[in-house]
Protein backbone atom coordinates (compact mmCIF):
# COMPACT_ATOMS: atom_id res chain seq x y z
CA UNK A 1 0.00 0.00 0.00
CA UNK A 2 1.28 3.30 -0.81
CA UNK A 3 2.21 6.25 0.98
CA UNK A 4 0.75 9.03 -1.67
CA UNK A 5 1.69 12.54 -1.25
CA UNK A 6 1.08 15.87 -3.19
CA UNK A 7 4.04 18.21 -3.51
CA UNK A 8 2.26 21.39 -3.92
CA UNK A 9 2.81 25.42 -3.27
CA UNK A 10 0.58 27.62 -4.41
CA UNK A 11 3.10 30.35 -5.47
CA UNK A 12 4.72 28.89 -8.84
CA UNK A 13 8.97 28.42 -9.95
CA UNK A 14 9.24 27.52 -5.86
CA UNK A 15 10.65 23.99 -7.38
CA UNK A 16 7.82 21.45 -6.56
CA UNK A 17 8.99 19.80 -9.72
CA UNK A 18 12.60 19.83 -9.02
CA UNK A 19 11.54 18.70 -5.32
CA UNK A 20 9.51 15.82 -6.55
CA UNK A 21 11.86 13.85 -9.01
CA UNK A 22 14.35 14.21 -6.58
CA UNK A 23 12.49 12.82 -3.82
CA UNK A 24 11.08 10.14 -5.80
CA UNK A 25 14.69 9.33 -7.18
CA UNK A 26 16.05 9.45 -3.52
CA UNK A 27 13.50 7.07 -1.78
CA UNK A 28 13.78 4.65 -5.15
CA UNK A 29 17.45 4.75 -4.63
CA UNK A 30 16.80 3.40 -0.66
CA UNK A 31 15.10 0.45 -2.43
CA UNK A 32 11.34 2.08 -2.46
CA UNK A 33 8.94 1.94 -5.42
CA UNK A 34 8.09 4.71 -6.05
CA UNK A 35 5.72 6.50 -8.90
CA UNK A 36 5.43 10.18 -9.79
CA UNK A 37 2.26 11.80 -10.80
CA UNK A 38 2.32 14.55 -13.41
CA UNK A 39 -0.58 16.48 -12.37
CA UNK A 40 0.43 19.96 -14.11
CA UNK A 41 -1.29 18.99 -17.29
CA UNK A 42 -0.51 21.76 -20.23
CA UNK A 43 2.55 22.59 -18.45
CA UNK A 44 4.03 19.20 -17.75
CA UNK A 45 7.72 19.17 -16.80
CA UNK A 46 8.04 16.41 -14.90
CA UNK A 47 9.27 14.26 -17.42
CA UNK A 48 11.75 16.69 -18.38
CA UNK A 49 13.50 17.00 -15.16
CA UNK A 50 13.90 13.24 -14.98
CA UNK A 51 15.22 13.40 -18.72
CA UNK A 52 12.20 10.65 -19.58
CA UNK A 53 10.42 13.28 -22.22
CA UNK A 54 11.72 11.49 -25.36
CA UNK A 55 10.21 7.97 -23.88
CA UNK A 56 6.48 9.02 -22.51
CA UNK A 57 4.43 7.44 -25.02
CA UNK A 58 0.79 7.84 -23.22
CA UNK A 59 -0.70 10.20 -20.34
CA UNK A 60 -2.58 10.72 -17.82
CA UNK A 61 -5.10 12.00 -20.15
CA UNK A 62 -4.82 8.37 -22.00
CA UNK A 63 -5.79 6.49 -18.80
CA UNK A 64 -8.56 8.85 -17.55
CA UNK A 65 -10.34 8.67 -21.19
CA UNK A 66 -9.80 4.65 -20.42
CA UNK A 67 -7.41 3.78 -23.52
CA UNK A 68 -5.08 2.55 -21.24
CA UNK A 69 -4.68 0.85 -18.01
CA UNK A 70 -2.66 3.58 -14.86
CA UNK A 71 -0.31 0.59 -15.16
CA UNK A 72 0.52 0.36 -18.91
CA UNK A 73 0.81 4.18 -19.10
CA UNK A 74 3.95 4.48 -16.82
CA UNK A 75 7.50 5.17 -18.11
CA UNK A 76 10.54 3.82 -16.03
CA UNK A 77 13.20 5.69 -15.33
CA UNK A 78 16.28 4.85 -17.19
CA UNK A 79 18.97 4.14 -13.87
CA UNK A 80 16.49 3.68 -11.43
CA UNK A 81 14.39 0.01 -11.72
CA UNK A 82 12.23 1.15 -9.06
CA UNK A 83 11.12 4.57 -10.35
CA UNK A 84 8.16 5.14 -12.69
CA UNK A 85 6.28 8.32 -14.28
CA UNK A 86 3.03 8.72 -15.16
CA UNK A 87 3.56 11.81 -17.24
CA UNK A 88 1.03 14.90 -17.87
CA UNK A 89 -0.32 15.62 -21.70
CA UNK A 90 0.92 18.74 -23.23
CA UNK A 91 -2.22 19.61 -25.45
CA UNK A 92 -5.03 18.84 -22.86
CA UNK A 93 -5.75 21.11 -20.25
CA UNK A 94 -6.45 21.13 -16.45
CA UNK A 95 -10.24 20.87 -16.77
CA UNK A 96 -10.38 17.66 -18.98
CA UNK A 97 -9.48 15.69 -15.89
CA UNK A 98 -11.35 15.59 -12.63
CA UNK A 99 -10.46 15.27 -8.87
CA UNK A 100 -12.74 12.08 -9.54
CA UNK A 101 -10.47 10.55 -12.46
CA UNK A 102 -7.53 11.30 -10.35
CA UNK A 103 -8.65 9.61 -7.53
CA UNK A 104 -9.33 6.70 -9.61
CA UNK A 105 -6.03 6.64 -11.30
CA UNK A 106 -4.23 6.64 -7.78
CA UNK A 107 -6.48 3.89 -6.49
CA UNK A 108 -5.68 1.37 -9.75
CA UNK A 109 -2.15 2.32 -8.63
CA UNK A 110 -2.24 1.67 -4.84
CA UNK A 111 -1.29 -1.61 -4.35
CA UNK A 112 1.52 -1.77 -6.62
CA UNK A 113 3.72 1.17 -5.14
CA UNK A 114 5.25 2.31 -1.55
CA UNK A 115 4.95 5.54 -2.38
CA UNK A 116 3.06 7.65 -5.02
CA UNK A 117 4.04 11.06 -5.39
CA UNK A 118 2.12 13.80 -6.94
CA UNK A 119 4.09 16.77 -8.97
CA UNK A 120 0.71 19.62 -8.25
CA UNK A 121 0.61 22.88 -10.95
CA UNK A 122 0.64 26.22 -9.20
CA UNK A 123 -2.58 27.92 -8.22
CA UNK A 124 -4.95 26.81 -6.78
CA UNK A 125 -7.76 26.09 -9.47
CA UNK A 126 -8.91 22.88 -10.82
CA UNK A 127 -5.63 21.78 -11.18
CA UNK A 128 -4.75 21.63 -8.03
CA UNK A 129 -7.81 20.35 -6.48
CA UNK A 130 -7.37 17.59 -9.40
CA UNK A 131 -3.60 17.06 -7.71
CA UNK A 132 -4.69 16.69 -4.04
CA UNK A 133 -8.08 14.66 -4.87
CA UNK A 134 -6.18 11.34 -3.92
CA UNK A 135 -3.67 12.41 -1.39
CA UNK A 136 -3.70 11.41 1.94
CA UNK A 137 -0.12 13.61 2.86
CA UNK A 138 1.00 17.10 1.34
CA UNK A 139 4.48 18.36 0.88
CA UNK A 140 4.42 22.21 0.63
CA UNK A 141 6.85 23.92 -1.53
CA UNK A 142 8.06 27.57 -0.13
CA UNK A 143 10.90 29.73 -0.51
CA UNK A 144 11.93 32.22 2.22
CA UNK A 145 10.49 35.06 0.47
CA UNK A 146 7.04 36.65 1.54
CA UNK A 147 5.04 36.12 -1.50
CA UNK A 148 5.70 32.21 -1.87
CA UNK A 149 5.19 31.89 2.36
CA UNK A 150 2.04 33.50 2.25
CA UNK A 151 0.44 31.68 -1.30
CA UNK A 152 1.77 28.69 0.86
CA UNK A 153 -0.43 29.92 4.02
CA UNK A 154 -3.31 29.74 1.60
CA UNK A 155 -2.61 26.30 0.85
CA UNK A 156 -2.56 24.86 4.01
CA UNK A 157 -5.89 26.65 4.68
CA UNK A 158 -6.95 24.70 1.22
CA UNK A 159 -5.53 21.64 2.35
CA UNK A 160 -7.04 21.61 5.95
CA UNK A 161 -10.62 22.70 4.19
CA UNK A 162 -10.35 19.39 2.12
CA UNK A 163 -10.00 17.61 5.73
CA UNK A 164 -5.94 16.74 5.91
CA UNK A 165 -4.89 16.86 9.03
CA UNK A 166 -2.07 19.55 9.87
CA UNK A 167 0.06 16.73 11.15
CA UNK A 168 -0.36 15.32 7.75
CA UNK A 169 0.85 18.60 5.87
CA UNK A 170 5.00 19.37 5.88
CA UNK A 171 6.68 22.02 4.20
CA UNK A 172 10.00 22.18 2.38
CA UNK A 173 11.80 25.27 2.49
CA UNK A 174 13.82 25.51 -0.98
CA UNK A 175 16.57 27.93 -2.19
CA UNK A 176 17.44 28.88 1.43
CA UNK A 177 20.51 31.56 1.52
CA UNK A 178 22.80 30.44 4.98
CA UNK A 179 24.98 34.01 4.41
CA UNK A 180 21.62 35.89 4.23
CA UNK A 181 19.74 35.27 7.36
CA UNK A 182 23.11 35.26 8.88
CA UNK A 183 23.31 39.07 7.65
CA UNK A 184 19.80 39.69 9.25
CA UNK A 185 18.64 40.08 5.21
CA UNK A 186 16.43 36.18 5.12
CA UNK A 187 13.68 35.01 7.19
CA UNK A 188 14.70 31.88 9.17
CA UNK A 189 13.20 28.87 9.31
CA UNK A 190 12.11 29.50 12.61
CA UNK A 191 9.81 32.51 11.64
CA UNK A 192 8.29 30.64 8.58
CA UNK A 193 7.71 27.96 10.92
CA UNK A 194 6.58 30.00 13.68
CA UNK A 195 4.32 31.32 10.93
CA UNK A 196 2.93 28.69 9.12
CA UNK A 197 2.65 26.09 11.85
CA UNK A 198 3.07 22.83 10.61
CA UNK A 199 6.32 20.75 10.69
CA UNK A 200 9.49 21.25 8.66
CA UNK A 201 10.25 18.16 6.12
CA UNK A 202 13.59 20.06 5.14
CA UNK A 203 15.39 22.53 4.00
CA UNK A 204 17.19 22.86 0.92
CA UNK A 205 19.85 25.52 0.30
CA UNK A 206 20.51 27.67 -2.90
CA UNK A 207 21.90 25.72 -5.23
CA UNK A 208 23.60 25.45 -8.63
CA UNK A 209 23.54 22.25 -8.96
CA UNK A 210 20.03 21.94 -9.52
CA UNK A 211 20.40 24.15 -12.70
CA UNK A 212 23.17 21.64 -14.06
CA UNK A 213 21.19 18.73 -13.49
CA UNK A 214 17.92 20.20 -15.17
CA UNK A 215 19.79 21.25 -18.44
CA UNK A 216 21.15 17.61 -18.33
CA UNK A 217 18.00 15.79 -17.65
CA UNK A 218 19.79 14.04 -14.69
CA UNK A 219 18.47 14.84 -10.73
CA UNK A 220 21.28 16.19 -8.54
CA UNK A 221 20.86 12.84 -6.35
CA UNK A 222 21.82 10.93 -9.50
CA UNK A 223 24.35 13.32 -11.34
CA UNK A 224 27.82 14.24 -10.56
CA UNK A 225 27.24 16.72 -7.77
CA UNK A 226 25.54 13.89 -5.47
CA UNK A 227 27.79 14.39 -3.01
CA UNK A 228 26.70 18.16 -2.74
CA UNK A 229 25.07 19.97 0.05
CA UNK A 230 21.43 19.78 -2.01
CA UNK A 231 21.90 16.10 -2.19
CA UNK A 232 22.63 15.40 0.75
CA UNK A 233 19.37 17.18 1.94
CA UNK A 234 17.22 15.43 -0.32
CA UNK A 235 18.94 12.01 1.03
CA UNK A 236 17.57 13.69 4.65
CA UNK A 237 13.90 14.45 2.91
CA UNK A 238 13.66 10.44 1.67
CA UNK A 239 15.15 8.90 5.11
CA UNK A 240 12.46 11.50 7.15
CA UNK A 241 9.68 10.65 5.08
CA UNK A 242 10.39 6.64 5.17
CA UNK A 243 10.14 7.65 9.44
CA UNK A 244 13.79 7.91 10.57
CA UNK A 245 14.41 10.93 13.13
CA UNK A 246 17.11 13.11 11.37
CA UNK A 247 17.22 16.71 12.91
CA UNK A 248 16.50 19.48 10.93
CA UNK A 249 19.43 21.52 11.77
CA UNK A 250 21.74 18.72 9.51
CA UNK A 251 19.81 20.01 6.29
CA UNK A 252 21.66 23.36 6.90
CA UNK A 253 25.41 21.49 7.90
CA UNK A 254 27.79 22.04 5.13
CA UNK A 255 29.81 19.12 3.76
CA UNK A 256 32.80 18.98 4.91
CA UNK A 257 35.37 19.44 2.11
CA UNK A 258 38.63 17.36 1.62
CA UNK A 259 41.27 19.86 3.51
CA UNK A 260 44.01 21.55 1.59
CA UNK A 261 45.01 18.61 -0.90
CA UNK A 262 41.08 18.49 -1.69
CA UNK A 263 41.61 22.69 -2.35
CA UNK A 264 44.44 21.98 -4.58
CA UNK A 265 42.64 19.31 -6.44
CA UNK A 266 39.81 21.62 -7.09
CA UNK A 267 41.75 24.46 -8.52
CA UNK A 268 43.27 22.29 -11.17
CA UNK A 269 39.98 20.62 -12.04
CA UNK A 270 39.33 23.65 -12.43
CA UNK A 271 38.72 24.11 -16.21
CA UNK A 272 39.70 26.68 -18.10
CA UNK B 1 33.67 65.98 0.02
CA UNK B 2 35.75 64.98 2.93
CA UNK B 3 33.52 65.42 5.74
CA UNK B 4 30.51 64.17 3.26
CA UNK B 5 32.08 60.23 2.95
CA UNK B 6 32.24 60.03 6.43
CA UNK B 7 28.18 60.57 6.75
CA UNK B 8 27.43 58.24 3.99
CA UNK B 9 29.02 55.54 6.25
CA UNK B 10 27.57 56.39 9.57
CA UNK B 11 24.29 56.01 6.82
CA UNK B 12 25.35 52.79 5.93
CA UNK B 13 25.96 51.54 9.30
CA UNK B 14 23.13 52.17 10.85
CA UNK B 15 20.61 50.20 7.72
CA UNK B 16 19.42 46.83 9.39
CA UNK B 17 18.98 44.07 7.52
CA UNK B 18 15.53 42.95 6.04
CA UNK B 19 14.46 39.91 8.03
CA UNK B 20 13.09 41.82 10.88
CA UNK B 21 10.75 44.09 7.92
CA UNK B 22 10.09 40.71 6.36
CA UNK B 23 8.87 38.79 9.82
CA UNK B 24 6.87 42.13 10.52
CA UNK B 25 4.92 42.09 7.20
CA UNK B 26 4.65 38.37 7.57
CA UNK B 27 3.02 38.60 10.77
CA UNK B 28 0.47 41.08 9.94
CA UNK B 29 -0.65 39.11 6.19
CA UNK B 30 -0.86 35.26 7.81
CA UNK B 31 -2.45 36.79 11.39
CA UNK B 32 -4.84 38.64 9.61
CA UNK B 33 -5.70 36.07 7.12
CA UNK B 34 -8.84 34.11 8.17
CA UNK B 35 -7.80 30.20 7.68
CA UNK B 36 -10.86 28.08 6.76
CA UNK B 37 -11.80 25.53 8.85
CA UNK B 38 -13.12 22.11 7.81
CA UNK B 39 -16.29 21.16 9.49
CA UNK B 40 -17.27 17.81 10.35
CA UNK B 41 -20.01 17.57 12.69
CA UNK B 42 -22.50 19.82 11.46
CA UNK B 43 -25.00 21.41 14.25
CA UNK B 44 -28.87 19.33 14.08
CA UNK B 45 -31.43 21.30 13.51
CA UNK B 46 -33.41 20.35 16.68
CA UNK B 47 -30.23 21.99 18.31
CA UNK B 48 -30.71 25.44 16.17
CA UNK B 49 -33.92 25.28 16.88
CA UNK B 50 -33.70 25.47 20.29
CA UNK B 51 -32.19 27.89 22.80
CA UNK B 52 -29.65 30.64 21.56
CA UNK B 53 -27.52 29.70 24.33
CA UNK B 54 -26.95 26.28 23.33
CA UNK B 55 -25.99 27.58 20.19
CA UNK B 56 -23.40 29.57 21.75
CA UNK B 57 -22.42 26.82 24.30
CA UNK B 58 -21.86 24.69 21.10
CA UNK B 59 -19.66 27.12 19.20
CA UNK B 60 -17.48 27.79 22.36
CA UNK B 61 -16.74 24.26 23.00
CA UNK B 62 -15.88 23.58 19.27
CA UNK B 63 -13.13 26.72 19.13
CA UNK B 64 -11.89 26.20 22.51
CA UNK B 65 -11.11 22.26 21.24
CA UNK B 66 -10.11 23.73 17.93
CA UNK B 67 -7.58 26.32 19.40
CA UNK B 68 -7.00 25.19 22.66
CA UNK B 69 -8.14 27.93 24.57
CA UNK B 70 -10.41 27.66 28.00
CA UNK B 71 -14.01 28.30 26.79
CA UNK B 72 -14.22 31.23 28.81
CA UNK B 73 -11.66 32.96 26.17
CA UNK B 74 -14.49 32.12 23.85
CA UNK B 75 -16.97 34.93 23.08
CA UNK B 76 -19.90 34.46 21.04
CA UNK B 77 -22.47 37.14 19.88
CA UNK B 78 -24.98 36.92 17.38
CA UNK B 79 -26.54 39.59 15.38
CA UNK B 80 -29.00 39.85 12.09
CA UNK B 81 -27.82 41.66 9.23
CA UNK B 82 -29.77 42.00 6.42
CA UNK B 83 -32.03 39.19 7.26
CA UNK B 84 -29.12 37.02 7.92
CA UNK B 85 -27.77 35.73 11.45
CA UNK B 86 -23.96 36.71 11.56
CA UNK B 87 -22.21 34.92 14.24
CA UNK B 88 -19.22 37.14 15.53
CA UNK B 89 -16.82 34.36 17.50
CA UNK B 90 -14.17 36.71 19.20
CA UNK B 91 -10.92 34.39 20.85
CA UNK B 92 -8.72 35.66 22.97
CA UNK B 93 -5.34 33.43 22.75
CA UNK B 94 -3.68 35.16 25.49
Amino acid sequence: MANVFVVTSGKGGVGKTTISANIGCALATAGKKVCLIDADIGLKNLDIALGLENRVVHTILDVTNGKVGAQEALVRHKQLKGLYLLAASQIATKEMISPEDMKKVINSLYKNFDYIIIDSPAGIERGFRNAIAGAEKAIVVTTPELPAITDADRVIGLLENHGMDESNILLIINRFKKNMVKKGDMLTQEDIKENLAIDILGILPDSEAIIVATNRGVPVILGDDNHSAIARVIENISSRLQGEDIPIDRDLIQPQSGGFVDFFKRIFKRER
Amino acid sequence: MFFGLFRKRKKKAKKEGSRNDAKDRLNSIVSSRRRSVPIQDIVPQEVLDGSEVDVKNQIRHYVSEKYNVKEENVKVQFEEHNGYVVIITNVVFH
